[in-house]
């Protein structure tokens, strides 16, 4: 595990959204609350705050892919569905031998370059 | 009161790997076949509308704006020409503009083409550019593809029902027979059970593609093009073609969330649910009244959970109903008699207008011999787009 708090860069994360009028959460952030109707600035994001979405999470449903597309060198990836303790949803990456829908996971982030463009974090459930 | 809205023309190329072909020919062969068809093809400048249903040629063919190329390769200006894309989609969207432009008394007729050139780019690449269609920070960055999704969407099946991955097996066996009879399919070739389950080396002819999806559970990608000639039944225009129109009786769509994982319980394809309720309104009938179907099986799994959705069986029955045969092209409900997209291929924009034009063959009695269901009156098409997330619906009838 690397220690980024002895270099001056930030560890990758990835942030849900809280609507501050209702409190209703959001992962990805919407422009307009499902909850109570306010629209989000994309500007300011004024009455609406991030948290990051990370730790432990249940594994719905998951696949190995064989059939990667263009950018990623690898024999196959796996892929799965995880729901948070606050109820939030996400699909990533899946690390671990022998998945099984119902497993308790840990959600983790890291970054990819795999594709051409800016790196991008990506969710990695161990 | 909307003008009832009918097909007197259809088109179809060959579907495979046309990559050598310009992706306007491709879709001017097909239409000049419907104009042909419609005995309108040195009339087709009084054509009202132009509607081109294609999803990706920017990304696979670098090519934009083919609506114009293709008017201009038939000789059509000054004839109005857009295009419609809505992903995997587009066809049956475009042919649901094409009856809206109808029916509104805007057009008397409107020629609908779908087309699309997948193979001109490698199979690695066809399928990042298709999974640009998820959503862009939580799905496509992540590395998922449509066929990720068809594994995960399979699995939760499978542990909620009970199905087998050699359902999915006989699902192929069934289309490709239907396929194999298919003077347009991609894939015509049969393939027996035992070479894609029960044998000793099933594993590696039929190997995992998305697990537990496997290659012979996944549609080929495939170029093609496909055309249909709407006209206002109540105009008098509609007395001056050879073949007796075949009514639209309804064309419905619905959404989903952009997101797999916001919706609720992800067996649920609701957007498939809710175009078939308003297809069934629009056309007074019910699921009863379908005779065959073309359902949208880019993963055969998506086959049975639309069957399912739009009420022609029971939650978690439909793999049921197809091991007794009863979807197959003599069973009592036949679905994709065509071949569906796993034989008869998924070239995505065109995919839409392809399914339409197998509506009107059979309900015309014009396919192929042992492929042809008995005298149906009613046929639905369901075009599924992105994983779900914009599904539109086509019913047509014989009246």
């Amino acid at each position: 595990m690397i220690d980024f708090s002895m270099y001056d860069v930030k560890a990758p994360q990835i942030d849900a959204w809280k609507c501050d009028s209702c409190g209703t959460i959001f992962y990805p952030v919407p422009m307009v609350c499902s909850g109570c109707g306010v629209r989000r600035d994309p500007v300011t994001n004024k009455g609406w705050s991030t948290f990051e979405l990370s730790g432990p999470c249940t594994l719905l449903t998951w696949t190995r892919v064989w059939n990667l597309p263009e950018g990623y060198n690898k024999k196959f990836l796996q892929f799965g569905i995880v729901e948070f303790e606050n109820g939030l949803r996400a699909s990533g990456r899946v690390e671990v031998d022998e998945p099984r829908t119902g497993m308790a996971l840990t959600a983790t982030v890291e970054e990819s370059d795999e594709r051409p463009g800016d790196p991008v974090n990506v969710f990695v459930f161990k | 009161m909307a003008a009832r809205v009918g097909i007197v023309g259809i088109g179809h190329t060959v579907f495979g790997n046309l990559s050598e072909y310009d992706l306007a020919d491709i879709m001017a062969y097909a239409a000049t076949d419907a104009l042909k068809d419609a005995g309108f093809l040195d009339r087709r400048k009084e054509i009202d509308q132009v509607l081109v249903a294609n999803m990706a040629s920017g990304m696979l063919c670098h090519q934009s704006a083919v609506a114009s190329a293709l008017v201009s390769r038939m000789d059509m200006e000054p004839v109005p020409a857009e295009l419609v894309e809505n992903g995997p989609a587009s066809g049956a969207s475009a042919v649901k503009l094409g009856y809206m432009a109808v029916a509104s008394g805007l057009a008397d007729l409107t020629l609908v083409v779908g087309g699309e050139v997948m193979r001109r780019v490698t199979g690695w690449n066809a399928t990042d550019i298709v999974a640009t269609m998820l959503d862009t920070d939580t799905e496509y960055n992540m590395g998922l593809t449509l066929p990720g999704f068809g594994g995960m969407f399979t699995r939760l099946y499978m542990e909620k029902y009970g199905m087998e991955e050699r359902d999915l097996a006989l699902l192929a066996v069934k289309n490709h027979d239907n396929g194999f009879k298919n003077t347009y399919a991609h894939i015509r070739a049969k393939c027996t059970i035992e070479a894609i389950a029960d044998g000793p080396e099933a594993a590696v002819v039929n190997n995992y593609v998305a697990e537990p999806l496997r290659m012979y559970s996944t549609c080929p990608v495939s170029d093609g093009g496909a055309a249909l000639l709407l006209v206002n039944m109540d105009a008098p225009i509609a007395k001056e073609f050879p073949k007796k129109p075949i009514r639209i009786a309804a064309v419905a769509s619905a959404t989903d969330t952009h997101c797999v994982h916001n919706r609720k319980d992800p067996l649920e394809l609701n957007a498939v649910r809710i175009a078939a309720e308003k297809a069934y309104k629009m056309a007074g009938i019910g699921p009863e009244d379908i005779d065959f179907a073309e359902l949208h099986d880019a993963f055969s799994i998506l086959e049975l959970a639309i069957s399912e959705e739009v009420g022609f069986f029971e939650r978690g029955k439909s793999y049921l109903a197809a091991r007794k045969g009863e979807t197959a092209i003599d069973g009592t409900l036949p679905i994709n008699t065509s071949g569906g997209l796993k034989s008869k291929g998924h070239p995505v924009g065109c995919t839409g207008v392809s399914q339409v034009v197998e509506l009107v063959r059979q309900l015309r009695g014009e396919a192929e011999e042992g492929r042809q269901v008995k005298d149906p009156k009613y046929g639905m098409s369901v075009n599924f787009g992105g994983f779900g997330n914009n599904v539109a619906s086509v019913i047509c009838a014989k009246d």
